[in-house]
């Protein structure tokens, strides 16, 4: 379907860029971390991949691209394992 | 596979980058909901705060990567099911035909389209995320705000007196009484029952299923954004929001929480209820065990039956 | 080979939308429109009609699963009254600027207050800016006839408009006349299946069915849905000859003129009052008085062009209205036809006569007194700018 729309519809995707509104970031410190993956389970902004390789146990990390910085997964996580870092000047 | 892993690899539906405010749990809420759902899925998000925050798109450009529309704010449950109607005409039944909507648009404009449906029985999913009040236009009260609560249209006046005069509205049990084939309520702290709950509700075949889901909202409700999911959590171990799943009328509580926490303990990190005395906190504790009382007597009934 | 039947104008519209097989159909019943949601379940119930049919709620319900379902791209039906049009004007609004090609018999009925249940467009012509096509008819058989051509015509592919066929409550919907029911398979080589391809919700094609839209854009829909409504005026025209063609009936396209080639004086009509203002031009004819008539059939899109070069040697004319546009002082019709006359280079007198609100009649006599002072108006020239009203002496009695 061109875009030349006679009723209004829209493709593509629409993104807003989140990661430009935070004012602090997450850090996740993995000699605290065990993997638990419940960070992951509260991200809002599903932030927080996960990575199997073959059968070991899943693992975790942070793709701050579109992290507002709302400091849940810090809050939820049983282990304080992911600390709250002051954005400096970008 | 657990629910962690499946969270953490099935595809996110909704544009990376939506204007909620941060923290927002019912981002969480829609963006774990879809990931169960799929693709093969028809959304509809009327006004309110998913529609604001862009999930319908801007202009020309979509929020959503499968098929999502404004409905009125009115009229969600009845736009879907005509479009449930439209594909049963054309022999297309797998499609999961699905509403994402907020309480304003569910439990007061859209109350009736949504009774008309399920006397029906049309086949469709309708989840309702509960944020107490139109937050999207700045926090205006719902029936479903709780009694007591500051909203923009019920303030709170110098001396502190004001408030929400009435209770929340029951509306998981109001729902439940339409003898539908699911009814379940759930919290974004409460992930697994959640998910298992989206997965039931999409097995039904024989009318419509129905998922009210608690979001405190941080910005309306005055949360501190990293306390999110430590608030929704509070409000099912208060017992304030329980738990259940009633399937033609057949009560079943799923989260039985041996040691309530006091509703005054719930209430005490939300901003919109600081200016509550003791009365209005022993008020809300009373209804609180009350409607809970009422739920264990449904559940005794529904197990004997 | 098509029936014959004696049928009331709601059951015509029944038949009308059982031939054209709509997939999905949803309509909550009210006076006097009840009757046509009752003959479309029972034909469900035989078996004589497929589709899904939908026990609705409200009539708000009903305009939005039938909005719905449109956006899943399958043919829609309902049909509806007064306050039931009122309070689906909501998604109403919005079934036209969505550009959804759902067609609705409205069995014109007076809005309340005072309470009343009787028939008239007052309905209809104060919603006729809400992006609808409108057309409006006589008699059973052009009801029949109008809502298959309907079908065809709001699926364009220049217009994809919804369109209302309106009929007036009562003296219509209730009243038994003789109709030729076209053969089924007439019906679905004129009418063939539908297919949206301009907007659709589907997985295997995902899109956001109206994003939020700033201005320019807005504007942009807006000038299309516009340029849809001027392409209908050609189409409606060809739709009806190509009916015309096929059997046998010819209803005038955008208006129809009746013994107006050499007519000084003329009447402008919508709906059955029509069939009375025959008659009396018939009788006055008869009397040697050069007087013809000019029946509007759509008042969306409105015909002005026709109707400015049928009344371009007129020296004198009426409309009557049978509803009240209350800020002029003026019935409706009065004031779309006054605003297409202003284009021409003629400038008759006129009478805008309003009479026949709320079941009263508007009898052959006064028709005739009408015609009569649209004459007499032709020697002074006024141009009138209030109702002149036709009583019955009912009314006179109370007053």
């Amino acid at each position: 379907m061109t875009k030349d729309y006679v009723a209004p519809m829209g493709e593509g995707i629409y993104e807003v860029n989140t990661g430009d509104w935070r004012t602090r970031h997450p850090q996740m410190n993995k000699d605290r971390c065990i993997e638990c993956g419940i960070c992951s389970l509260y991200c809002p902004v599903n932030a927080i991949k996960g990575k199997k390789n073959g059968n070991a146990k899943m693992v975790f990390a942070i793709d701050l691209s579109y992290c507002k910085g709302c400091g849940v997964c810090s809050h939820e996580c049983p282990h304080d394992a992911i600390d709250m870092i002051r954005e400096t000047k970008r | 596979m657990n629910v962690i892993e499946k969270l953490a690899t099935r595809e996110d539906l909704i544009s990376p980058g939506i204007s909620a405010c941060i923290g927002c749990n019912v981002e969480l809420t829609l963006r774990t909901v879809m990931k169960i759902l799929g693709p093969n899925t028809v959304l509809a998000i009327p006004p309110g705060c998913m529609g604001g925050v862009g999930v319908v798109g801007w202009n020309k450009q979509s929020g959503a990567k499968v098929p999502v529309f404004f409905p009125l704010l009115d009229n969600t449950a009845s736009m879907l099911s005509g479009i449930r109607l439209g594909y049963e005409a054309q022999g297309r039944h797998d499609i999961n035909v699905v509403a994402f909507a907020g309480d304003g648009a569910t439990v007061d404009a859209g109350f009736q389209a949504l009774s008309g449906a399920a006397e029906r029985g049309d086949r469709i999913l309708y989840i309702c995320y509960d944020n107490e009040g139109y937050m999207n236009t700045g926090y205006q009260r719902s029936s479903s705000t709780s009694r007591g609560a500051w909203t923009s249209t019920t303030p709170v006046s110098k001396n502190g007196t004001g408030g929400k005069r009435q209770h929340k509205k029951d509306f998981p049990m109001i729902m439940a009484m339409h003898d539908i084939p699911y009814m379940a309520s759930a919290s974004p702290a409460y992930v697994q029952d959640l998910v298992r709950k989206v997965e039931t509700a999409m097995a039904v075949t024989e009318g419509l299923a129905y998922i009210h889901i608690y979001n405190p909202c941080l910005t309306g409700w005055g949360i501190k954004s990293e306390e999110s999911i430590e608030v929704a959590r509070k409000a099912v171990k208060s017992r304030y929001f329980p738990l259940f799943e009633a399937r033609h009328r057949k009560v079943k509580i799923n989260v039985k929480t041996r040691n309530p926490i006091p509703v005054s303990d719930y209430l005490r990190d939300i901003k919109k209820f600081r200016h509550l005395g003791e009365a209005e906190i022993q008020e809300l504790q009373r209804i609180t065990d009350e409607r809970y009382t009422f739920l264990e007597a449904m559940e005794r009934v529904s197990e004997e039956a | 080979m098509s029936t014959v039947d004696v049928l009331n104008g709601n059951k015509a519209a029944a038949w009308a939308a059982r031939l054209a097989r709509p997939q999905v159909i949803a309509a909550y019943p009210i006076t006097p429109q009840t009757p046509v949601v009752e003959y479309l379940t029972q034909f469900y119930a035989d078996g004589q009609l497929q589709c899904q049919m939908s026990e609705v709620d409200s009539e708000h319900s009903a305009m939005s699963i039938l909005t719905g379902a449109s956006l899943t791209g399958v043919r829609c039906y309902t049909a509806t009254s007064s306050q039931g049009l009122a309070l689906m004007y909501e998604p109403y609004f919005r079934a036209s600027t969505l550009r959804l090609p759902i067609v609705m018999n409205i069995v014109n009925r007076e809005m309340i207050s005072p309470q009343t249940v009787w028939g008239g467009p007052q309905d209809s012509l104060t919603l006729r800016d809400a992006g609808w096509l409108q057309l409006y008819v006589e008699d059973n058989q052009e009801i029949l006839d109008t809502t298959v051509q309907a079908f065809r015509i709001a699926e364009h592919p220049e217009v994809l408009l919804p369109i209302n066929v309106c009929y007036d409550g009562f003296y219509l919907s209730h009243m038994s006349e003789r109709v030729e029911i076209p053969e089924q398979e007439e019906v679905d080589e004129f009418l063939p299946p539908y297919t949206s391809k301009h907007i659709l919700l589907d997985p295997e094609r995902p899109a956001a069915v109206d994003p939020l839209t700033s201005g320019y854009l807005l504007r942009e829909y807006r000038k299309k849905h516009m340029a849809a409504q001027q392409a209908a005026r050609r189409v409606i025209t060809e739709v009806n000859a190509s009916y015309a063609d096929r059997f046998g009936r010819d209803w005038g396209g955008l208006i129809e003129q009746y013994r107006m080639e050499d007519a000084k004086y003329a009447v402008v009509t919508l709906g059955s009052v029509t069939g009375a203002v025959r008659e009396i031009i018939d009788h006055k004819r008869n009397a040697g008085i050069p007087v013809g008539l000019v029946k509007v059939r759509s008042l969306r899109p409105f015909p002005s062009r026709e109707v400015a070069e049928a009344l371009g040697r007129i020296e004198s004319l009426g409309v009557i209205d049978r509803n009240v546009s209350f800020g002029w002082n003026t019935g409706i019709l009065f004031q779309e036809l006054r605003s297409a006359l202003f284009a021409s280079e003629n400038r008759p007198a006129y009478i805008p006569f309003v009479g026949g609100l709320g079941g009263e009649d508007i009898t052959l006599d006064l028709v005739n007194s009408a015609v009569d002072q649209i004459v007499e108006n032709a020697s002074s020239g006024n141009q009138i700018e209030s109702a002149v009203w036709l009583e019955t002496n009912d009314a006179r009695s109370l007053s």
